[in-house]
């Protein structure tokens, strides 16, 4: 048996930053985006990717010897889809503004690519322990990407750091100002395109196939 | 061994199998999430009806800034300074709805009347703009003005949430120099920028975001002219304050 | 009419729903290596929105919203917390079907069209604009404008990219910006030009 720790670590590790999911794989960005303009929001989108993705990874890695094949896709949509649900509902019920503010966002987990693809690819070929991690550091890999272009729009964007202004006022005497095209989409893109550069330039974040 | 393995398999694709498992999966799913919905249902609408007296608390500039307030707070604040009431089209002060009343709240500290809050439901550029304009007692003075649901774009409508766009909003008066019902519209740009007698009913607008600006100022005047015989009342009683109990047996 | 039109306009260039709203860019990024396939895919896109977010429209409306079961002695009754679930059955379904009609009557169109199909169920983008109809409240006519203008505006957004990735593939892009890091920078461009429109008053 490989059930030592090292194990779950090299599956960490692999999700989290060799074959981090948005940048590698190229996965699962679409609601990547959308929710960055706050630290806030995006830490709460964080959060329920990497839940529904650990937890969907460990009912359909439970279920795989029972799945017929022929319906797989659907059920593991299914899987999938009430996971979404249910996160949707805790979050209007607890974080209500900030569920506010996802929108339509949460919804979206649904066709976020890296769930399927996880489960798809690991959770129905791995043990449910194994798949629950694998969902976690894939998880945590995107959340790592999604927290990071949050903490350039919201700093660049708005002066802010998880909604406290942090640039001190004799900046803005000086004439600095807030640079209003992060907060709107096309920063997002500038952010994650330097941040993909940045990664590929670093040691260890080899560059991958060229397109 | 292979041959059990091929039986195992094709007993997994065969028709009954199949739909005896799309169903258990369907049963099991569908009980989780409807329990789920069921249970948090409760939570759901506290906190929608908690959201509207939170807005209707930053309308009237009732909510101490930066600070994080509990819901039990916000909701003592809400039933020391507001009050639900309802108004007929001749603009008397009703207790209950009638007919054709208007829905409004007065805002009032130790039963003393200090202005009135009228609902904002308007179109916006992609949805429904839902959000509260507070009056001060003198029917004419803006006190404020809050926004609790819109679906325009972020970064551009969506700036009507932000607190600059509605702080903007504060001190604007909705009568000319005349007396007569000019509104309060969202300018193109700067409202510096206009000629001086206009100063007054403008806001500085939200660039880039041209026609929520345009439905906004829309639906203010829309809904202001409706409240107009509230307003008149108000304006009639300039300066004296009103007791609570007053206004509403008159 | 003109309130149509100018939501048309603005789904398709200000709330460019890839642009704007970030959404379908996995095949956005995958399938605009060439004009031809992102011309496919975007053709594709727009018959599959059209089609489902009125389609949607009814069931949210006719079964799911609050009170939505009044016809059926439920007035009380609001399923609208199984949106996300339905409206992704009801576009695997949409598009299954499509699938099946096109390749029967037109198998030329198939063989263009028809591997791109599946990719089309879990692109959020037909997803987010059926839950953003739901969301802006629209209309049963809205939605069908707003359905055809986001895959309009779609297109027009993968197409382009198409076209400007053919005019860059000799450009010598520093190692590591090259590929992905490079399209988004694209796309950060193009969304700013797709912008300059949010003045535009019809």
């Amino acid at each position: 048996m490989q059930n030592d720790l090292s194990h779950y670590k090299e599956i960490l590790v692999k999700g989290i930053w060799r074959e981090n999911p948005v940048a590698y794989q190229v996965l699962g960005i679409c609601s990547a985006l959308a929710v960055t303009v706050k630290m806030s929001t995006a830490l709460v989108m964080s959060i329920a990717l990497t839940l529904v993705a650990a937890f969907s990874g460990l009912i359909i890695s439970s279920l795989r010897h029972l799945i017929p094949s022929n319906i797989r896709i659907i059920v593991e949509l299914t899987v999938i889809a009430s996971l979404v649900i249910v996160t949707d509902q805790i979050l209007q019920a607890y974080l209500y503004d900030i569920s506010k503010q996802l929108s339509i966002f949460v919804g979206l987990i649904i066709t976020n690519c890296i769930i399927l693809g996880r489960a798809e690819a690991f959770a129905l070929a791995n043990n449910p322990a194994d798949s629950f991690v694998d969902g976690i550091a894939n998880g945590l890999g995107y959340s790592m990407i999604l927290m990071a272009v949050a903490f350039f729009r919201e700093l660049l964007g708005s002066g802010q750091f998880f909604g406290i202004s942090v640039i001190p006022q004799f900046v803005y005497d000086m004439g600095f100002q807030d640079m209003g095209i992060m907060v709107l989409a096309p920063g997002a893109f500038f952010i994650i395109g330097l941040l993909v550069w940045l990664k590929n330039s670093l040691p260890g974040g080899i560059s991958h196939e060229k397109k | 061994m292979s041959d059990k393995k091929q039986s195992n398999r094709s007993f997994k694709n065969s028709r009954v199998y199949v739909v005896f498992f799309a169903l258990a999966v369907a049963l099991v799913f569908s009980v989780l999430i409807t329990s789920a919905a069921t249970m948090l249902k409760p939570l759901h609408q506290q906190n929608r009806i908690l959201d509207k007296k939170t807005n209707l608390l930053e309308a009237a500039n009732l909510l101490p800034e930066n600070e994080r307030l509990t819901p039990e707070k916000i909701q003592t604040i809400y039933d020391t300074h507001i009050r639900e009431v309802h108004a007929d089209p001749r603009g008397q002060i009703l207790r209950q709805a009638t007919g054709d009343s208007l829905q409004l709240y007065l805002i009032h500290t130790d039963q003393q009347v200090q202005g009135y809050i009228v609902p904002i439901s308007t179109r916006g550029l992609w949805g429904k703009i839902h959000g509260y304009l507070a009056f001060e007692a003198d029917g004419e003075t803006v006190a404020g003005f809050s926004v609790y649901s819109h679906s325009e774009t972020p970064g551009l409508g969506g700036e009507i949430e932000s607190q600059w766009f509605q702080d903007n909003f504060k001190g604007k008066k909705i009568l000319n120099a005349h007396n007569q019902l000019v509104s309060v519209s969202i300018a193109k740009g700067k409202s510096e920028n206009l000629p001086e007698n206009l100063q007054d009913h403008y806001v500085d607008g939200i660039s880039g975001a041209t026609l929520t600006g345009r439905y906004l100022s829309e639906g203010l005047e829309e809904t202001l002219t409706q409240y107009e015989p509230v307003s008149i009342i108000f304006r009639q009683k300039k300066g004296s304050q009103t007791h609570l109990d007053t206004l509403l047996d008159e | 009419m003109g309130d149509l039109l100018s939501l048309f306009v603005n789904s398709v260039f200000i709330g460019n729903i890839l642009l704007a709203y970030f959404l379908g860019i996995c095949s956005f990024i995958a399938v605009s290596k060439t004009i031809e396939t992102a011309t496919g895919l975007g053709l594709a896109v727009i018959f599959v929105l059209t089609v489902t977010s009125p389609v949607n429209w009814l069931i949210y409306h006719g079964l799911l919203a609050p009170g939505a079961l009044a016809w059926a002695g439920f007035p009380e009754m609001d399923l609208s917390f199984l949106k996300y679930i339905t409206f992704i059955a009801v576009i695997a379904a949409i598009v299954q079907a499509v699938e099946m009609v096109i390749d029967r009557y037109s198998p030329l169109l198939y063989a263009s069209l028809g591997v791109f199909l599946p990719l089309i169920a879990v692109n959020c983008a037909i997803l987010g604009t059926s839950l953003f109809m739901v969301e802006r409240n629209h209309t049963f006519v809205e939605s069908v404008v707003f359905g055809a203008g986001s895959g309009t505006g779609w297109m027009l957004a993968i197409v382009s990219m198409a076209a400007i990735r053919k005019k860059v593939r000799y450009a010598d892009v520093p190692a590591g910006l090259d590929g992905f890091g490079f399209i988004m920078i694209i796309a950060g461009l193009m969304a700013m030009t797709f912008m300059m429109f949010s003045g535009i008053t019809l």
